[in-house]
């Protein structure tokens, strides 16, 4: 009986430790103030509007999409997503992007646009599986 | 307003048939017959809702918010039908309408089986009553009006043959940055509308319609198949509790089982069916993404899949007399499913995971969010409250010990690992509860050890006996099953180039688990057939896993862009892109493809298109089936080869009364030229035109031109202006009140670099090839049979006394 809950108990610890410390590692935080997303060069998501006046840019050969974000306090960033303009793109009113700002712009690997009504919401999805 | 009342009366039934089941479970007589004309009341009510609701949508009948908000007239029948359950109102309502219909067949099997039918149904009928009330005009009423709250409807909407009334000008607005017109639709139009003796239905005659993303056969099936899922979770909450109530835990464990492998089966094939979707129309190169709403239907399955384990073993144990072992596990297994049902509905429609998912849901405002809240506290008050209420009685009911190499303990094992699998997606899941968010390889590096247990138990659980086996025995059994995954997994290292321990790991417990369950059954096929459930499940989820190390984790991937009618190799394969054609009455089109591997050739299309619904360009994936793999074409874009304005000439913004400098020449936005009957215009939604006069200085040359701004029919166009002295080409993009933006560019120079360079029709693709993906959804199908077939089995012996 004892030996039971002492073999549990190490595996159940085991467990914890490791999904705590994975948890941890893979940990993405929202962030909607781009002062601070300038500041951090660490992986986070950083919600905003794109910068419509500005534009966007498709490069071909690079493979890369590039455009500016604003933050509500009209903070603007330069943004690079290593890919095609996702789906919906004009039509978002807002845009998530998660990655890292470096060099001087935001090096971004996911886009999540979002539309003004319901059920429209579109993403550039890479799927893990 | 029809649709409401009836609404309305169903949870008046439903409260009363609750009453009325508790009364009888305190001992009253003459209630159980009231609360079964109560009970049977509210399902014919809410079927005769849920009827209306489809003739309305039928009909299009658009004075119903929801009606508009998600329908429209150019839907195909049977899309039509389904945005029944395209938004939350309807979802919920389709959720109350599976709710009833599994309670009919719950009340008639439980008033077969002994005193259980108060009980278990008075605890089932608050659960109605709670949606029911979810549904009811304070919350997501799909019945609602459209002019209840002030809206604006877009003027191509509305029956062009009361546009020019007198009356509605106070209503009409227009949006001068998109030149769209509105009618502001809300109680003073509605007023007007009916003091003019015109129906709603017959001034707004087109919806909004529906997400082009919607608009296939998936929409039609995966959401009705996962809310039967989620409501026949409430069955074993149910019986749970209803133990509780008499303090007996021995009947319910076996008229639980078939609910909650029923529930389970359904569940499981419904969040494939996303996944599935996801992969062949959404283009998301796969079939899981761990997205929150994926992930939140998998919380619950995989708790319910923990109890079919423990409760087996409870029944098992049962046999000596006494309850059996694992009782409270397996009460507070079965509880959880519903709670976290009910919890999955509370992130996905509470708006709380607003930013991080690809299912959006907008906020549905305070008060639903502290409903859901009350919702889900009321079940996991009483279905914890009761749990410590009857807590003593049950640890004096504690039974003995297990062996190490017995069966109890392997499938009490599963469960604890089903659980810590469900208790990862939960956190994961919860995060952004928190304003955080995880990585995918979160999930991803959790479940593999997980999965390789999973199958190591999956085949060590059903060599062992129940009480007891030694070590002996155990190797004589299993030798064949050894060799042939040892076997197995050699060739998938030699093969199919395998190197990761990990993976190398889960090939060899997914085989073995394979084989075991595999010998086992085949074993069974001679002899009794209604013994072989399990064994097909396991084999599902053994070729499942097996599928997902192929497809997953050795999945290839290219991006490349494919020039118009120019071989290219990627992948192992020769990739042609011979042109497109539309499909679908213009509305789409078709990129095909050549793809030749040696002498075998094949055509595939991904598809792209602009949406009229978003004005977004859409796209659609190509796959091209073979027995071992599939060669998977996601379009990424498509560039005809002409001058492009967002990549070409400088882009320039000039505030009125400024200049730009530009290689020596002198560009100065002077003025704007509004004359006066363009404002009028603007206001009566005619077509106008506004301009912009600007002056460019060269050399000492200076020539004026204006630029326009035309609405021609709602459409904004720009024209543009080429200066013969400098050859610069000067393109409008837009104007706003004080400010223009301009592009300039030189048609000469461009001109060069396209004699050198012939347009090009450049396609871009995604190109992947997952290897062994078809196991994944054999194993699916082959788990849902083996779930049914024990469900016949269990079935049978719920009767047993």
């Amino acid at each position: 009986m004892k030996n039971k809950y002492i073999f549990g108990g190490v595996i159940v610890a085991v467990f914890l430790f490791l999904m705590i410390y994975l948890l941890t590692q893979s940990n993405i935080q929202y962030e909607n103030d781009f002062a601070k997303v300038m500041a951090k060069e660490k992986t986070v998501k950083a919600t905003g509007s794109w910068v419509k006046e500005k534009s966007y840019e498709l490069d071909k050969e690079n493979k890369t999409f590039t455009f500016y974000m604003a933050d509500q306090s009209g903070n603007q960033m330069k943004v690079v997503y290593e890919g095609t303009i996702p789906n919906n793109f004009e039509s978002a009113v807002s845009v998530v992007v998660t990655g890292k700002y470096q060099n001087g712009y935001f090096h971004a690997k996911d886009i999540l646009t979002k539309c003004p009504s319901k059920y429209e919401q579109q993403n550039v999805k890479s799927s893990s599986m | 307003m029809i649709g409401s009342i009836v609404l309305s009366l169903a949870l008046a039934s439903s409260l009363i048939a609750m009453v009325m089941y508790f009364l009888t479970f305190k001992g009253y007589q003459n209630t159980l017959n009231i609360g079964r004309i109560a009970y049977h009341s509210m399902a014919m009510l809410v079927i005769a809702a849920s009827a209306i609701l489809t003739y309305l949508i039928l009909t299009h009948d658009y004075s119903y918010k929801y009606i508009y908000n998600y329908s429209s007239n150019d839907l195909p029948t049977g899309i039509l039908a389904a945005t029944f359950w395209a938004g939350q109102e309807g979802s919920f309502m389709l959720w109350v309408l599976f709710t009833s219909i599994v309670g009919i067949v719950l009340q008639n099997y439980s008033s077969k089986r002994g005193d259980l039918e108060p009980r278990v149904m008075s605890v089932f009928t608050l659960s109605t009553s709670f949606l029911l009330v979810m549904v009811s005009p304070l919350f997501k009423n799909p019945f609602a009006y459209i002019w209840t709250e002030p809206v604006f409807l877009g003027v191509k909407d509305i029956s062009s043959a009361f546009l020019n009334q007198p009356w509605i000008q106070n209503f009409l607005f227009s949006d001068s940055s998109t030149n769209q017109n509105f009618v502001k639709m809300g109680p003073e139009l509605y007023a007007a509308l009916s003091s003019a003796g015109i129906a709603v239905k017959d001034f707004v005659i087109d919806g909004k319609g529906l997400n082009p993303q919607l608009l296939n056969f998936w929409m039609q099936i995966h959401p009705p198949i996962l809310f039967l899922g989620f409501s026949m979770a409430t069955v074993p909450f149910a019986f749970a509790i209803a133990a509780m109530m008499k303090n007996d835990y021995n009947h319910w464990v076996k008229q639980a089982l078939p609910w909650v492998l029923a529930g389970a089966g359904i569940l499981g094939l419904g969040i494939m069916m996303g996944g599935y979707w996801a992969y062949e129309m959404l283009g998301w190169g796969g079939y899981w993404a761990w997205d929150p709403v994926e992930n939140s239907s998998l919380i619950p399955w995989l708790v319910g899949v923990a109890s079919i384990h423990t409760l087996l073993v409870q029944r098992k144990t049962q046999a000596k007399g006494g309850i059996g072992k694992y009782a409270k596990t397996n009460l507070i297994l079965s509880i959880m499913t519903y709670i976290l049902v009910l919890y999955s509905t509370f992130l996905t429609r509470s708006g709380v995971l607003g930013d991080a998912s690809v299912h959006s849901f907008v906020d549905p405002g305070m008060l639903v969010y502290l409903f859901l809240v009350i919702f889900i506290g009321t079940f996991i008050v009483l279905g914890f409250g009761m749990l410590i209420y009857r807590w003593k009685f049950l640890n004096e009911k504690i039974e003995g010990e297990e062996s190490l190499l017995s069966r109890d303990l392997a499938l009490f094992t599963a469960s604890v690992v089903l659980c810590a699998s469900a208790l990862i997606v939960l956190v994961g899941t919860s995060a952004p509860l928190f304003g955080n968010a995880v990585d995918t390889f979160f999930y991803n590096d959790m479940h593999i050890p997980l999965a390789i247990i999973i199958g190591l138990l999956n085949g060590l659980s059903l060599l062992l006996k129940w009480k007891q086996s030694d070590g002996q025995y155990l190797l004589k059994k299993s030798f064949l099953s050894i060799t042939l995954s040892i076997i197995l997994t050699a060739s998938m290292i030699i093969f199919g180039g395998i190197t990761d321990i990990m993976m190398i790991l889960l090939g060899l417990a997914a085989s073995f688990s394979l084989f075991v369950n595999l010998e086992i059954a085949i074993k069974i096929i001679r002899g009794n057939m209604k013994m072989l459930g399990a064994y097909v499940a396991h084999i599902g989820i053994a070729l499942f896993i097996l599928g997902v190390i192929g497809s997953a984790a050795y999945s290839k991937h290219v991006d490349i862009d494919l020039i118009k009618n120019e071989p290219k190799e990627a992948l192992g394969y020769q990739l042609i892109f011979t042109g497109y054609n539309p499909i679908e009455n213009n509305t789409k089109y078709a990129f095909n493809i050549n793809l030749k591997k040696g002498d075998k050739n094949y055509t595939i299309s991904p598809i792209m298109y602009i949406s009229e619904f978003n004005n977004g360009l859409m796209r659609e994936p190509a796959i091209l089936n073979m027995w071992t793999k599939d060669f998977y074409i996601s379009p990424l874009g498509y560039d005809e080869g002409t001058n492009d304005s967002h990549n070409h000439g400088q882009v320039i913004d000039l505030e009125k009364g400024g200049s730009s400098e530009l290689n020596g020449a002198k560009i100065s936005f002077d003025r704007f030229d509004m004359p006066a009957e363009t404002m009028q215009a603007m206001q009566e939604g005619k077509d106008f035109q506004m301009g912009a006069v600007l002056s460019l200085e060269f050399q000492g040359k200076k020539e004026s031109f204006e630029l326009l701004r035309k609405s021609v029919s709602g459409q904004v166009q720009f024209t543009d202006y080429t200066s013969q002295n400098t050859g610069l080409k000067i393109q409008l993009l837009n104007l706003t009140a004080g400010k223009i933006q301009i592009s300039v560019s030189n048609p000469n120079e461009a001109a060069q670099e396209n004699v050198q360079q012939n347009p090009k029709e450049v396609l871009s693709i995604s190109a992947s090839v997952k290897p062994f993906i078809n196991l994944v959804w054999a194993g699916v199908l082959v788990m849902f049979v083996g779930f049914f077939v024990s469900v016949s089995r269990r079935l049978k012996e719920s009767l047993v006394k």
